[in-house]
């Protein structure tokens, strides 16, 4: 399972044999640093959310229970979705596909499109319904930690964006598909924030 | 020096040094000050030298900054200066409206100054590091857009490396987040808004790009590492400072009327700001490790690495220790603040500019690439006397400050003001002896310029053992 | 690193992975429809999304077939948060 492709990972050091797994994650090193100090960012936005709750958990209760849990399933399913997605395209890489890895991260993308939908009627009703970042701390780390965490869903489709058009040109190749890896990356925290997020926000109580 | 054009970016640099020495002077008769009430009292009052001191600080780094772009650009584009011409009558421009408007600030009353110079038109003054009359501002953005423009041209005309155009992005943002001092509006909230927007936009924004991109351009020179592995830390690091420094500015939001999610944002955002500088850290020293050559100038080395460990203490270690919003209740506007900004711009800024300044000047003065062996060792000493002083006065005004919060802020029954700062006197007089070996730190850089320059210049083996 | 080696195979493991996220998801939907509250439950829903994290991690992310510490980033991660807001929940339900 994990020796056979080895030497078609562009993660793998040079001078690294090829039977050893390689020391640093699939793409490029940079976007892992990076990775991690966004992880950071979210991890102290999750940890502060849940002390405040500590302090007034009847107020984060009742505001919860106002939120549409049903839209925010349909976007785990669809980060979920997308990031499956995503693997299928990065694996086509791998193998030299470009056009299939298109294929894949444009559907990826689709996907990402949906999220964006859904999320913004959620805002669209609460804004309708007069609730702001003052209006309580609960809607405060709500619409903070979500439209946050939006902002990097649009990203990642940017970067996505950025690879299926490269790979539709047949930019990639079995030997060279880090930028592949990279966007997927970066695509995956998207997914795993969120994954945090949903129950956090959404169904803990 | 590769280009002919590199040459403009020695009269800017001589400008900032002189400046900078009328700076620390001021700084002293500003330390004197406090502990001698009316010290110069009535021909320079405390609030006009604290203008002086401060304005010259940030006018002696604008300087140094055009300086390394100058210097900088063609080299990196591998073309001459699309005019060099400009840059050099800016200079002048710049050079002589700074000059008037610090004599204008030393024999007019701030007042006269604002009448004279018709304030009332579009008034902008009297805002702390942007006390200038607004004729001087629209000097400034003249100068800086004439930069800019040449500055820019050099670069989409010649070859584009990620180092040049992060400073690009850099000096186009500290222009135009220059713009924010022109609107000066009644309602003191806004008011407060618009100058943290230039204040803390650019040196935990924009400024923080310049930075890095003068750090990596030195290291490039003198550690011949690899730029592509340079380059992918400059993204990391860019991207790092912009996510955390736009919505940090959050931290000065807490007590000025601004909602309350402020201290939320604020808090979160800026808790992480050190983590560029912190990264920026990582990467000098890992890059000279790395190193593929012995670079003959060990001073402009030293200021390197000088200035990736001081900048992370003075703006990493010492901003977060006041940036949580509950810290912050304590700390806001006491002796801690004024402890961060002189460690944070002298580590950033003034060491930065230092460094360009080291690694260019030789070259700019007709040598290979490196001073003589002599001048460097005293540049060396210059390095530690500075760099220590301004440790000390951060640790005394740090003491000042912990003393200050707990008399006047934190005890059951708090003093005021005034009785507070009697009782915290004798750290007041520790900062300024440490001001004075600050200045003879900086009298020793400045001789380390006319000693030894007949002498042959350091080669590797030499400067190895010094 | 590779998770979908055996194509001839009918299912890849992967897809398998994705079918368990999904799953998982919905029971978490289901417990927040079903109203269902209290410490345990909320632990429960928040083990199953750091199982959730760690698969993506793993599987999606590649980190399965990495060595020495990057191998653990996305694990020790989760235990950051996770650890966090556990302890932020055990708290308001003691006091
Ligand atoms: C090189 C970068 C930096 C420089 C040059 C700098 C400089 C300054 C200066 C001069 C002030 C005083 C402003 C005033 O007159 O009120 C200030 C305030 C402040 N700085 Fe920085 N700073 C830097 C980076 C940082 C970082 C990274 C943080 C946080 C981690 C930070 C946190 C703060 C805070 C919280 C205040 C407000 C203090 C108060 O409430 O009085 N600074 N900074
Ligand atoms: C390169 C070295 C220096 C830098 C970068 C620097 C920078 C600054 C800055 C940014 C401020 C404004 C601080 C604030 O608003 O909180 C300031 C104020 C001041 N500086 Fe300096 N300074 C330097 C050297 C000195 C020296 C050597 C002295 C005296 C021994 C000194 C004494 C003062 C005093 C007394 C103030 C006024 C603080 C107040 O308003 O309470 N500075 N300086
Ligand atoms: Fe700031």
């Amino acid at each position: 399972m994990m020796s056979n492709n080895m030497e078609t990972s562009a993660a793998a050091p040079v001078g690294v044999q090829p039977a050893t797994r390689p020391a640093y994650p699939p793409g490029d090193l940079a976007i892992w640093i990076f990775i991690l100090a966004e992880l950071l960012v979210f991890a102290v936005f999750f940890a502060a959310y849940a002390f405040t709750r500590m302090n007034h958990v009847e107020l984060f209760n009742e505001y919860q229970a106002t939120l549409n849990r049903d839209a925010a399933l349909i976007n785990t399913l669809a980060l979920l979705t997308s990031s499956y997605f995503v693997m299928r395209g990065v694996v086509a890489a791998r193998e030299g596909n470009n056009a299939l890895c298109a294929r894949w991260i444009w559907a990826a993308v689709a996907m990402g499109v949906v999220f964006v939908v859904v999320k913004s009627t959620e805002y669209a009703h609460h804004l309708g319904a007069g609730v702001s970042l003052s209006t309580n701390d609960f809607y405060m780390f709500y619409l903070s930690l979500t439209f946050f965490h939006f902002m990097h869903v649009i990203l990642g489709m940017v970067i996505l964006a950025a690879v299926a058009v490269k790979a539709r040109s047949g930019g990639y190749s079995v030997e060279d598909h880090t930028g592949v890896e990279t966007g997927a990356s970066y695509w995956h925290m998207v997914d795993l924030l969120w994954l945090i997020l949903f129950p956090l926000v959404y169904v803990m109580r | 020096m590769q280009y002919k054009s590199q040459a403009v970016a020695k009269p800017y640099f001589i400008a900032a040094i002189g400046l900078f020495v009328g700076q620390i002077l001021f700084g002293l008769i500003l330390g004197l000050q406090y502990v001698i009430g009316d010290f110069m009292f009535p021909e320079i009052p405390f609030n006009v030298a604290r203008m002086v001191h401060t304005n010259l600080l940030i006018v002696w780094l604008l300087f140094g900054f055009m300086g390394a772009a100058y210097y900088l650009v063609p080299e990196e584009a591998e073309r001459e200066l699309v005019s060099p011409g400009l840059a050099l009558l800016m200079f002048w421009v710049f050079l002589v409206a700074g000059a008037l408007t610090i004599l204008g600030y030393l024999l007019v009353p701030y007042s006269g100054l604002a009448e004279l110079t018709r304030n009332e038109l579009l008034p902008t003054m009297g805002r702390e590091f942007l006390e200038q009359p607004t004729i001087t501002k629209l000097g400034i953005v003249v100068v800086a857009l004439a930069f800019v423009f040449n500055i820019g041209l050099t670069i989409l005309k010649g070859r584009k490396t990620v180092v040049s155009l992060v400073l690009l992005i850099g000096l186009v943002g500290l222009a135009v987040f220059f713009l924010f001092s022109f609107y000066n509006p009644d309602n003191l909230v806004k008011d407060k808004y618009y100058w943290w927007w230039v204040v803390h936009l650019w040196v935990e924004g924009v400024w923080e790009l310049i930075l890095g991109s003068i750090l990596a351009f030195v290291l490039i020179k003198t550690t011949g590492v690899d730029r592509e592995v340079i380059e992918k830390w400059l993204y990391v690091i860019i991207a790092m400072t912009l996510i955390t420094g736009i919505i940090g500015t959050g931290h000065h939001f807490y007590w000025i009327g601004a909602p309350e999610y402020w201290q939320w944002w604020g808090s979160i955002f800026s808790a992480l700001e050190p983590i560029p500088f912190f990264m920026m850290t990582v990467f000098a020293f890992n890059m000279v490790n790395r190193r593929r050559r012995n670079h003959p100038n060990k001073a402009a080395i030293l200021w390197a690495l000088g200035t990736a460990v001081m900048a992370f203490l003075g703006a990493g270690v010492w901003g977060f220790l006041h940036t949580l919003s509950p810290v912050n209740y304590y700390t806001h506007g006491t002796q801690i603040t004024a402890a961060h900004g002189h460690m944070a711009f002298y580590g950033a800024y003034v060491m930065i500019v230092l460094t360009m300044i080291s690694y260019a000047m030789p070259m700019l003065r007709g040598r290979e690439a490196a001073n003589s062996n002599r001048s460097q060792v005293l540049e060396m000493w210059s390095f530690w006397l500075m760099t220590v002083s301004i440790v000390f006065i951060t640790l005394f005004l740090t003491g000042a400050g912990i003393l200050q919060v707990y008399l006047q802020r934190f005890s059951a029954d708090p003093l005021p003001f005034m009785v507070v700062q009697d009782k915290i006197a004798l750290f007041y007089w520790m900062r300024e002896v440490a001001g004075l070996v600050f200045l003879i730190g900086l009298l020793t850089y400045v001789a380390s310029f006319f000693v030894g320059s007949r002498e042959p210049e350091a080669t590797v083996a030499v400067a190895e053992k010094a | 690193m590779n998770t979908t080696e055996p194509t001839r195979q009918l299912i890849r493991p992967c897809t398998l992975v994705y079918a368990v996220l999904m799953l998982l998801t919905l029971v978490t939907w289901g417990i927040g429809r079903a109203g269902l509250s209290g410490l345990g439950v909320s632990l429960l829903v928040l083990a199953f999304a750091m199982l959730k994290g760690q698969l993506i991690g793993d599987w999606f992310m590649g980190l399965r077939g990495v060595r020495g510490i990057w191998r653990w980033v996305v694990v020790i991660w989760l235990l950051i948060p996770g650890g966090l807001i556990s302890l932020a929940f055990i708290l308001s339900y003691r006091g």
